[in-house]
């Protein structure tokens, strides 16, 4: 079937004003009769605390400091558990939990009644390593067991498989956490519409996910929030849970002005989740001819602080663990655990970004002691039409994985593509273009 | 002295929310009284893209440009819930969404044409620049306008709702249909590994990725070398230093990310096959371009110098300690 649409490089509809700068990202915006927000935030990975604002409320220009105790609703918020509290009451897990938000006329003044803030905290103990955290005498960092989630896939018998495996490969990977480093630093405004509508603009991955909270934390119905989102700096996992929404709203209800913060590329670190650390120790074996026979694994991530996706996100570790291949014999643990480090959530792959680490160097370690090339190797294990993942899924269809590896053999080897339906866009496809004109072609 | 070596990595993909939580994408359209098409769906665009290559489904289906299609996804006041902008789902969910949407609105306005030039369904009918016509006689025509200004315009407006299919996972097996559809991908490079200091370049770079259907090409390709470059990154550089909780390098002068001047020229190959249940069979790929990269980076270095890194980020600092180490 031959489209007009599809499969066409229309330009993208907001490049335009992005290139050229028009476009309005949220700490482009500005209102009349603003004021600015800036976070106090823990600098102890696990503590309880007390606080006192009453000297930075005093200052001159300061028009209010929240803390928990100005949240109208829930004190709550969590894509997955309602773990994160908006303003933190009287206890941090994590360095750079939100404690308290000045109000302010500048945001100068913002940031220097920061320093009058008056904080007294009392350590408790703390526990980063999440081996650790798993024992049973490991500090518990939310009052409940720190294994957040254990997800399992029990195919066969693996333990048979070994005995009768021709080679064994077994070691432990490690990925650390890492940022989405996205462009735009989290920024915001929000004010109060004149029919009452609480209106927060600020850039995120999911708006109508994010009323649901901020609603919560306002003590109002959903429909009296609206979430305006406007250019997004970049997201990839980042702009999911929530970060200066709630003390936005909760400031521009209170103070019935409107509220901006920007935060700067230290608070963002400090804002937002990072990509689960996680530890697999994997034990895969093949027999003579390279046909892979078994797997184990122990996954164990890290979810710092708080859960966010931690369960869908392991889920996800436990069942990619296998790659993309036919193994009749597996066994998996896949584990999410609490720990006192910065909290892990989103980032693109979302757990299957860091098991082929994992199962691409096994692979190729099997290879090697059978005397195999990485494409044979492979070629004889990889998913097809009809194939059954792990957890016994039949893949019906779209399964052009053996496609793909042919078509990168072949540019690795300089040698033409295999197969017509293949676009080669560096080349082929560019050279047509140019042809064609694209260049300078218009939006469609 | 230079080492080189060669390596590569496959990947698959489960797209959505998966292990049959509900995962709904909404889509409401309407043609206004000049015949303007809007689509109200609050898919984000993040920069992977969705403003355009969502538009252009609408745009295909009623014979429109897609400068012309009003997509509206920014506002909860107007726009209706089509899920996070995360596991790729935007383009397959929130996309069958705009398709089901849009081909619904088609129909109603193939009704009313019908109804007004007075043609049976046997003639066939072509949508074109907010225009139908009669295939066979195409002066038989009316505009989208005109079919406004005959009804309510309540006639004119549809919506409708696209749920993935994804079952729950047995607690204690794990059987079950976790995630669909699936996506595909390889990788390969080259690179070349300076053993007195550890640096590493990549020399040649090659991905390919399966889309299903590729909605744009330029937007993939897009995403295909932004992918690739934040892989690298996970590779070889970016570490945040966490000691004690607390992340030592909280800026870009500490924790370092590719810059132009370490980006590789990639060769991209799009790879379809289109499948059944995705609009136009176009499957998601904002995350999958990034996940075989980093594994054909450690096969690389193991060709190469002979070491084996199980633990990522591999700085030159790391790298040049694990080839002393084996002599």
């Amino acid at each position: 079937m031959a489209f007009k649409v599809i499969g066409e490089n229309v330009l993208r509809v907001d490049g335009h004003t992005k290139v050229t700068g028009g476009a309005k990202y949220p700490a482009d915006l500005e209102m009349d009769n603003m004021l600015y927000g800036k976070t106090l935030r823990s600098i102890k990975a696990h503590a309880n605390f007390t606080i006192d604002t009453k000297k930075a409320e005093s200052i001159e220009g300061v028009v209010g400091v929240l803390t928990a105790e100005d949240i109208p609703g829930k004190n709550c918020h969590g894509v997955l558990f309602k773990d994160h509290e908006a303003l933190c009451e009287s206890k941090v897990r994590r360095i750079g939990d939100p404690m308290a938000v000045v109000i302010a006329e500048s945001e100068r003044i913002a940031s220097k009644a920061l320093e009058s803030i008056e904080v007294v905290y009392e350590d408790l103990e703390a526990v980063f390593d999440p081996e650790e955290a798993m024992k049973e005498d490991a500090p518990k960092i939310h009052g409940v067991d720190n294994t957040v989630f254990h997800f399992k896939i029990r195919r066969g018998d693996v333990e048979k498989a070994f005995e009768e495996a021709a080679v064994i490969v077994e070691d432990t990977y490690y990925t650390g956490a890492v940022d989405h480093a996205f462009l735009q630093p989290e920024a915001g405004i929000a004010y109060e519409e004149e029919d009452g509508t609480l209106t927060v603009v600020a850039a995120t991955q999911y708006p109508h996910f994010d009323r649901i909270d901020i609603a919560g934390a306002l003590g109002l119905e959903e429909e009296q929030v609206r979430i305006i989102n406007p250019a997004v700096g970049g997201a990839f996992g980042g702009r999911e849970d929530l970060t200066l929404q709630i003390h936005l709203a909760v400031a521009a209800k209170k103070f019935q002005r409107p509220v901006k913060m920007v935060y700067d590329r230290k608070e963002s670190f400090l804002a937002h989740c990072k990509r689960h650390p996680i530890t697999m120790h994997c034990k895969t074996a093949a027999d003579k001819d390279g046909k892979l026979l078994a797997l184990k694994a122990r996954i164990v991530g890290d979810t710092g602080a708080y859960a966010s996706w931690a369960v869908n996100v392991l889920r996800k570790a436990g069942v990619h663990i296998t790659g993309p291949y036919e193994i009749p014999n597996v066994w998996v643990d896949s584990y999410a655990v609490y720990t006192n480090n910065p909290f892990s959530g989103a980032m693109r792959g979302f757990g299957a970004t860091q098991p082929p680490i994992a199962h691409e160097q096994q692979m190729d370690r099997i290879a090697e002691k059978l005397g195999m090339d990485p494409f044979t190797i492979r070629r004889k294990n990889l998913f097809s039409l009809g194939s059954k993942t792990a957890t016994e899924q039949v893949l019906k269809e779209s399964v052009p994985l053996g496609r793909c590896l042919d078509a990168l053999e072949a540019a690795m080897n300089e040698k033409p593509l295999p197969d017509k339906d293949i676009n080669y866009l560096e080349d082929l496809k560019a050279q047509q273009l140019k042809k064609e004109g694209f260049w300078n072609e218009k939006i469609r | 002295m230079k080492k080189s070596g060669k390596g590569i990595g496959i990947m698959f993909y489960g797209t959505g929310y998966g292990n049959g939580y509900p995962d709904v994408s909404r889509a409401k359209a309407k043609i206004d009284h000049t015949g303007r098409f809007t689509i109200y769906s609050g898919a984000c665009e993040v920069g992977q893209g969705a403003k355009t290559a969502l538009a252009q489904i609408p745009a295909e289906i009623l014979g429109i440009s897609t400068k012309d299609v009003i997509f509206d996804h920014e506002d909860t006041k107007t726009t209706l819930d089509a899920g996070t902008c995360a596991a790729s789902r935007q383009t397959y969910n929130t996309g069958n969404a705009m398709k089901l949407t849009s081909e619904s609105l088609k129909k109603i306005l193939e009704n009313k044409a019908r109804e007004i030039l007075n043609l049976n369904k046997e003639q066939t009918l072509i949508f074109n620049d907010h225009h139908i016509y009669q295939k066979a006689d195409p002066s038989k025509q009316i505009s989208f306008k005109q079919i406004a200004g005959s009804c309510d315009l309540k006639e004119l407006e549809i919506e409708e709702v696209f749920q993935a299919v994804t079952t729950e996972m047995n607690e204690e097996t794990g059987e079950g249909n976790p995630y669909w559809p699936y996506t595909f991908g390889a990788c390969g490079v080259e690179v070349e590994i300076d053993t007195e200091t550890g640096g590493l370049d990549i020399t040649n770079a090659i991905l390919v990725q399966d889309v299903g259907r590729a909605v744009n090409p330029k937007l993939i390709e897009g995403q295909m070398d932004g992918g690739f470059a934040m892989a690298q990154g996970y590779a070889l550089l970016e570490d945040l230093n966490i000691v004690k909780g607390e992340i030592k390098h909280h800026n870009f002068t500490k924790y370092l990310i590719p810059t132009a001047l370490d980006a590789v020229e990639v060769k991209k190959i799009i790879v379809e096959d289109p499948e059944s249940s995705a609009p136009f069979g176009a499957k998601g790929i904002g995350e999958p371009v990034m996940i075989p990269v980093a594994p054909a980076i450690l096969n690389a270095i193991y060709d190469a110098v002979g070491v084996r890194i199980t633990e990522i980020p591999v700085t030159p600092e790391k790298l040049l300690k694990a080839i002393k180490e084996v002599g």
